[in-house]
């Protein structure tokens, strides 16, 4: 079984009455498949299936400016759809990656960051860095599943000699509790500050600031050729929006050795988005068919807060709750599609809502990990209509 | 908080009587926390009235005792999060399951130490645990890489 919780897409669920070998987080969507489940609501009241559908069809073929957004959560066949719907509307499409780490994976789709899978990580990598995400919370299993803990390959001595695991981090997280013994936690106040430390280190100069730091982690770095970074949210902040610096200290150290890149992403197929709308149209996220450009103005938010767009189709994400109320309270003013396994803040005040199927339990088709691995998804229950052949009617409606 | 024998005595009659079959009241407290004996077997602190405040606060003392399985170890539930780590670190877990939990996947023996089940730490075989029986090893590598603190050792 293939957990869709979060993007570690853990493959070794395994269940029998009970939930085994998942964290907390996946146990839950397991557990309680059936709890809090949406139903096909119409301005609030429950409808007929058919009678939302056809709802929801008048509202998209009425629109003049429709925004399709969220996706992360499903599969890439129904990102496909959706991809096709908005491209037949001439509308705008966005998941949350542009507010999460859409940035990062742009670059390493662009190859300006050199990247790896979390396999060859596990075989090969001796320094790991968690540079601003505490990942005990956020991907509970990814230390123990792929980085830091795992033996394999040529680290067969796994965490107690054959690795260093190096923690970047604004405060003491749970995570950097975990740096002990090889190991190494950097509080920092500015990302690049530390940034500057490294690259002076590699001049052969002696830094200011984490000068014990630097220097062991350049040594450390140079026994091995495989060291890996993966970065998350913290890091996108610390850098403030300039990513040339970063690039620069990455390129800088891959002189001397082997580093790469993965970023510590929390939806399950946020990757998957990103791919497949670089592949259709050389850009990750907040892209305008009518425009044929992406940019800033075209994220999900910023569209909501210029009052840019008349209506909304929002899959499997919860927008009033995970946008700020500012501009989450813009939604009563468009008209707003749900298509959501479960009930949430955002069916609450969607004028149609469609229940789907939960990617991965009820429903087939792959992912991808968010270090570019396909996964196929293995159900273990049937229920229909899935977010794919709901997008597919819609398209067809239009 | 672990448990020290220390505190065990300090709360104990400590007239040396023997009644319980030790030599002192100090191997005694030893052996209550290691489980070998039981506080009951202490008699004049049942019996005696004088003791009366000690023994609730010893009994009181003494309470995480039950909880905890054969090898001192307790897990609290709602403080894993299900990461997993202790599975993997666990040197029992990496000889005996090379491709399962020692590679990061779950267990794929039928008798783990522990696996994660509804999402927590639960304990299926207490006994292949290197802190198992006489020849003990006070291994601590699961509670060691537990950021919070939801594996804890009766001895600390």
């Amino acid at each position: 079984m293939i957990c869709t919780g979060c993007s570690c897409l853990c493959d070794d669920i395994v269940v029998d009455g009970g939930v085994r070998n998942a964290c907390r987080r996946g146990a839950g969507i397991f557990r309680f498949v059936n709890e809090g489940r949406a139903k096909p609501m119409i301005n609030g009241e429950v409808v007929d299936f058919e009678k939302a559908m056809d709802a929801a069809g008048d509202i998209i073929g009425n629109s003049e400016k429709l925004a399709v957004y969220g996706l992360d959560t499903t599969t890439v066949e129904a990102q496909q759809k959706a991809i096709e719907l908005a491209k037949t509307k001439e509308a705008y499409i966005d998941d949350n990656s542009s507010f999460c780490l859409g940035d990062f994976v742009e670059l390493i789709l662009k190859e300006e960051l050199p990247t790896t899978t979390l396999d060859e990580v596990r075989n090969n990598a001796y320094v790991v860095f968690y540079w601003g995400t505490d990942v005990y919370h956020s991907l509970s299993r990814h230390m123990s599943r792929f980085t830091y803990y795992p033996r394999g390959g040529k680290r067969q001595r796994g965490y107690e000699e054959d690795r260093f695991l190096v923690v970047v981090d604004v405060r003491r997280s749970h995570t950097a509790k975990l740096a002990k013994k090889n190991a190494r936690f950097i509080e920092v106040g500015d990302d690049l500050e530390l940034i500057d430390a490294i690259l002076k280190v590699l001049d052969g100069k002696a830094p200011e600031k984490f000068a014990k730091d630097a220097v062991r982690i350049v040594k450390e770095m140079q026994k091995a050729d495989f060291n890996v970074i993966i970065g998350g949210l913290g890091l996108k902040y610390g850098l403030k929006g300039d990513y040339q610096q970063f690039l620069e200290f990455v390129r800088r150290v891959n002189e001397v050795t082997n580093l790469y890149f993965i970023p510590a992403g929390c939806h399950p197929n946020m990757r998957g988005f990103n791919q497949l709308l670089f592949e259709k149209t050389g850009h990750v996220n907040r892209y305008s068919f009518r425009d044929e450009e992406a940019g800033e103005k075209f994220a999900f938010p910023k569209l909501l807060e210029d009052g840019e767009i008349d209506a909304a189709l929002i899959v499997g994400t919860d927008p009033v709750n995970s946008l700020p109320f500012d501009i989450a309270k813009k939604l009563k003013d468009i008209k707003t599609i749900l298509i959501d396994p479960r009930q949430s803040l955002t069916a609450e005040i969607a004028d149609v809502v469609l229940p789907s199927a939960i990617s991965g339990l009820e429903t087939g088709g792959t992912m991808i990990r968010i270090d570019g691995v396909k996964v196929e998804l293995a159900p273990f229950l049937e229920k229909k209509p899935d977010d794919v052949s709901i997008i597919s009617s819609l398209l067809e409606a239009v | 908080m672990p448990i020290t024998p220390m505190e065990v005595y300090k709360l104990l009659p400590k007239t040396n009587c023997r009644k319980c079959g030790e030599p002192t009241c100090m191997s005694f407290a030893f052996k209550v926390i290691n489980r070998e004996k039981n506080i009951e077997e202490c008699t004049p602190l049942f019996e005696d009235d004088r003791y009366s405040r000690q023994r609730d606060e010893l009994l009181k003392l003494l309470e995480p005792l039950k909880e905890a399985t054969e090898t001192g170890l307790i897990v609290t539930e709602d403080l894993c999060v299900g990461c997993a780590n202790c599975i993997v670190v666990c040197p029992v877990h990496a000889a005996e399951d090379p491709y399962g939990s020692a590679a990061g996947s779950g267990p794929k023996i039928e008798d783990p130490i522990f696996r994660l089940e509804d999402g927590v730490l639960k304990v299926i075989n207490m006994t292949k645990c290197r802190r198992y029986g006489k020849n003990r090893i006070l291994c601590v590598a699961c509670r060691e890489n537990c950021p919070s603190d939801a594996i804890r050792f009766l001895e600390g």
